[in-house]
């Protein structure tokens, strides 16, 4: 069972990165990249999530990627044209897609009928486009990835006349291949079909790996009064030929389907394969051959006799018939290894032809796998980056080894007095080398662990679409800055905060098309989700030009709810900031969007979790913009080692404005006998760390140090230490691990020397002075 | 100086011993002796000083550096409100496991591994309050007295009161 759990989990981690990659192939779709790559990557996409849920028995995901899938299919093909409409349709299909997932992941049941209507638009898209083929006869630039002329199965004939006649009727055009060939005989089972699997999608597959020839086995249908609609009587015969083609590339087509179909793999000629590749015909050539038959009466003249003479007494043809010049001309030029008359032959309007186009597979290891054409081999394998999947456990493993290396290199340099440098020069160049290629080794671990916020952002346009379909408004979503890397724990703690930030804003900031409107702004509202790298941080801004805060309305509810007293007045910018008080909401009616009892509190908490904090500005009428700031990694932090009494203090660097030698410093006295700071015409909080944490000083006040911090909202603070040893780089241990978190204290590192030196929680020390003195 | 490799040494003598009997390592502070279960007794360092956490109770001694780990130090005199120890280099600190943390519990000497019986244990006797807190209870051992700690108990509390 558990086997089947971690197959069901990977299959899950690849749905997200697949639904991530749909969300960005659409929006180069919408943004006018219409090209058949992208609508490739996004039937590979859709195909995939769609075998895996067949796998696992999620129907009604395979249902709804089914129809999503062939609706693209004729996109691709080109029967359906890719109109605004269309791309529209398709992205709702991905968030319908992505549900299903979502559903099929936690066990949530969806309704009946979730995505119905556009399924019934897929339909009828796909009958409506089909009709108009018949028409224009396909002379659209894009031809069909598989050809295929029909074939009228007389099953009375077949019956009476027993198999012989199948034979005469069946066996019509079968490639004459005097060269080396494999024979491939594919039987399905029922399982195939009840897995969601699609015979012709295999085909499409080993089409891509070179000339081939199917032919349907029809002998095991039955008469129609023994028909039953569930059984398998088909199976097919299949011919290919390629140069380079081995059986190992053919099982792997099959790889998904193995267990549900029987599948027979033979080699024929093997001697004559090299020759082949002598052989190959001019283009000019192609040509002529491929100009005859352009309209399906010219291949019926074509075929043999007995097939005309079938397909006489057809009237018409059960499908339409799609003209095969364009395919033929494909295969004529994307398949290597076969001389003309080989490849006329293929062309006979017999059982299905499967033209040698390279179309990209369904199965993304099978098109990595597989050299497509000779030459294309190149270009297809050094395509993309190659990556592989590593439990982050094991990065970590390493992220923390490096740590300790990188501690170790240092303490042995500090070890190196000037006796020992002048005596063992040799050692001391050792070191250097050893500095260097561990801060070289440490810079690439932890670039391991840093990704794109690219797979946060990615999610959002969806989120938004939601958001404005369920509150009526319109709203549009700019992302900037989506490659910036930050690390991946970071990355996972994003999620939520953003989706809060981004709920906040639709649902509190956008204003309705009317107000807008009446306001003199654009009725489309904007949200604009940007990251940036500024220092040692991520600054990510949530921005969107609605109402602005109400701050009158967010006081009044402070004060309803006792967040603050009703004899404070609180500066704007810290009613601002009450939008993050725990439990605080300002709708107006508890919608479903915000108000579920999860407020910007919890997008507080999540950020502090990280080290990170939170700062919120707006402007009446013009908009809000929240910003967060994150620290790059979490793992390897920027400090300036500090000694206050006897102990090593670290400060993170991200936090420290200045240093200032206290002689040099202007304290003033306020009337509660504390101290402040003035700094640049500003008064400073001072907070004097040895008296802080209880450590005793005998360092001469004038000698000691300011470090001028900055907490959370610009808010400064002065830290005085009794003297600054200097700046390192420090690998973060926590302290909760074996013991309780320390207020004042965001945790431990490791120096040198190998003593242990607290990191201070400037934010924290700040907050706990308030409470003490509200207390 | 290094930790002393004695859980192997123990692996034998465990075996041998029956379910009923329980071996302690058995240190002192001052005149009196304690002792804890062998088995939650990761290793036994020299003291070496330690990084004082701030706003901790006098117990606290510290925090030190475990191969990588940070590690808190308890100083059991202090625990029992004898004072804070004035350690020398041949204080010791013996490591244990509480739970899913290591601590560090700082000790005059490790004395001796005892192997004693269950039922030779007794109750603490009522009285003192610091003992039927810190204490599981009392064993004889050769005619001495070996209080058993209860680990959960001296690592609890070791923050100040706000």
């Amino acid at each position: 069972m558990s086997d089947l759990d971690d197959f069901k989990a990977t299959y899950f981690d690849e749905c997200s990165e697949l639904l991530t990659a749909l969300e960005e192939e659409f929006a180069a779709i919408e943004a006018g990249e219409r090209d058949s790559d992208r609508l490739n990557a996004v039937f590979r996409a859709i195909h995939s999530i769609k075998g895996g849920a067949g796998a696992f028995g999620f129907s009604a995901l395979v249902g709804f990627a089914h129809a999503y899938e062939t609706l693209l299919d004729y996109v691709r093909d080109g029967r359906i044209e890719l109109t605004d409409d269309v791309v529209v349709l398709c992205i709702r299909a991905n968030d319908i897609v992505a549900d299903h997932v979502k559903a099929a992941q936690t066990g949530e049941a969806l309704p009946a009928d979730y995505g119905i209507d556009e399924k019934t638009r897929f339909d009828a898209l796909a009958r409506g486009e089909s009709i108009a083929d018949d028409d224009d006869n396909g002379e659209g630039p894009d031809e069909f990835d598989i050809d295929f002329t029909p074939v009228m199965v007389n099953l009375d004939a077949i019956h009476a006349s027993g198999e012989a006649a199948v034979d005469d009727a069946f066996d019509m055009a079968p490639m004459q291949i005097e060269s080396g060939h494999w024979e491939i005989k594919f039987t399905p089972h029922r399982a195939l079909y009840a897995r969601a699997n699609d015979p012709l999608l295999l085909f499409r597959e080993l089409a891509a790996l070179g000339q081939m020839h199917v032919r349907a086995v029809l002998q095991e249908i039955p008469p129609l009064s023994d028909f039953e609609p569930f059984a398998v009587y088909c199976s097919w015969e299949i011919t290919m030929v390629s140069p380079d083609l081995t059986e190992a590339m053919i099982r792997e087509v099959f790889e998904f389907v193995e267990g549900d179909c029987d599948i027979s793999v033979a080699q024929v000629g093997a001697a004559a394969i090299g020759q082949a590749e002598d052989t190959v015909a001019p283009a000019p050539v192609a040509k002529a051959v491929v100009a005859a038959p352009s309209e399906p009466d010219d291949l019926l003249a074509l075929a043999d006799d007995e097939v005309a003479g079938l397909l006489d007494f057809a009237p018409e043809p059960a499908a339409p018939a799609p003209t095969p010049a364009a395919a033929v001309q494909d295969t004529f030029e994307e398949a290597p290894g076969l001389s003309f008359a080989e490849l006329a032959e293929t062309i006979k309007p017999a059982a299905p032809v499967i033209k040698a186009a390279p179309i990209p597979m369904a199965k993304p290891t099978a098109l990595a796998a597989a050299p497509v054409a000779e030459g294309e081999e190149g270009g297809s394998r050094s395509n993309g980056v190659q990556s592989i999947r590593v439990d982050l456990d094991k990065v970590d493993r390493v992220v923390n080894m490096v740590g300790e290396l990188v501690i170790t290199q240092s303490m042995l340099t500090q070890q190196m007095d000037e006796t020992l440098r002048a005596r063992y020069t040799e050692l001391v160049r050792g070191l250097e080398v050893l500095a260097q290629t561990t801060r070289g080794l440490q810079d690439s671990v932890m670039a391991i662990r840093a990704q794109p916020v690219k797979s946060v952002f990615s999610r959002m346009p969806r989120l938004v679409r939601e958001l404005a379909t369920k509150t009526g408004k319109k709203i549009k979503l700019e992302t900037i800055g989506e490659n910036t890397e930050i690390d991946k724990t970071v990355i996972e703690q994003l999620s939520d905060p953003l989706t809060h930030m981004i709920r906040n804003s639709a649902d509190h900031g956008i204003e309705t098309p009317e107000k807008r409107l009446a306001r003199g702004k654009p009725d489309t509202g904007t949200i604009r989700l940007s990251a940036e790298q500024a220092g040692g941080n991520i600054l990510i801004i949530v921005e969107d030009d609605g109402a602005g805060i109400n701050r009158e309305r967010v006081l009044q509810v402070a004060r309803d709810k006792g967040v603050v007293a009703p004899d404070v007045n609180p500066t704007e910018e810290q009613i601002d900031q009450l939008i993050f008080a725990p439990g605080f909401s300002t709708a107006e009616a508890l919608s479903d969007i915000s108000g579920r009892g999860v407020g910007m509190d919890v997008v507080l908490s999540n950020i502090k979790k990280i080290g990170g904090s939170v700062h919120v500005r707006s402007w009446t009428g013009k908009g809000t913009r929240m910003t967060l700031r994150l620290p790059l990694t979490l793992a390897v932090l920027d400090v300036m080692l500090v000694k206050v009494g006897d102990s090593p203090y670290v400060v993170p660097l991200s936090s420290i404005v200045e240093t200032i030698q206290c002689s040099r410093a202007s304290f003033e006295r306020v009337p509660s006998g504390g101290q402040v700071l003035q700094v640049r015409g500003e008064y400073v909080q001072v907070i004097d760390l040895a008296k802080r944490f209880d450590m005793v000083t005998e360092t001469d006040p004038e000698n000691r140090f300011v470090v001028l911090c900055e907490a959370e909202g610009s808010h400064k603070v002065a830290l005085i230490v009794d003297d600054i040893i200097g700046q390192q780089q420090v690998v973060i241990k926590s302290l909760e691990e074996n013991f309780e978190r320390v207020d004042g204290i965001a945790g431990g590192t490791i120096l040198g020397d190998g003593n242990v030196a607290l990191i201070v929680d400037v934010q924290g020390l700040k907050t706990a002075i308030v409470h003490k003195n509200a207390a | 100086m290094e930790a002393l490799g004695m859980r192997d040494e123990m692996g034998d003598k465990s075996a041998i011993a029956a379910q009923n009997s329980l071996q302690l390592i058995a240190f002192s502070i001052g005149e009196q002796t304690y002792g804890v279960e062998i088995t939650t007794v990761r290793e036994i360092r020299a003291w070496n000083g330690a990084t004082p956490l701030p706003n901790t109770r006098e117990f606290v001694r510290g925090v030190i550096n475990l191969r990588g780990t940070i590690v808190p130090i308890f100083d059991l005199r202090a625990r029992f409100g004898d004072g804070q120890t004035s350690p020398t280099k041949n204080h010791v600190v013996v490591v244990m496991s509480v739970g899913d943390k290591w601590v560090g519990i700082l000790v005059d000497a490790v004395s001796d591994i005892l192997t004693v019986s269950r039922d030779d244990i007794h109750n603490v006797p009522e009285g003192n309050s610091i003992d039927t807190e810190l204490l599981n209870g009392i064993v004889t051992h050769e005619s001495r007295m070996v209080g058993l700690i209860d680990l959960h108990a001296v690592v609890s509390g070791a923050k100040m009161d706000a």
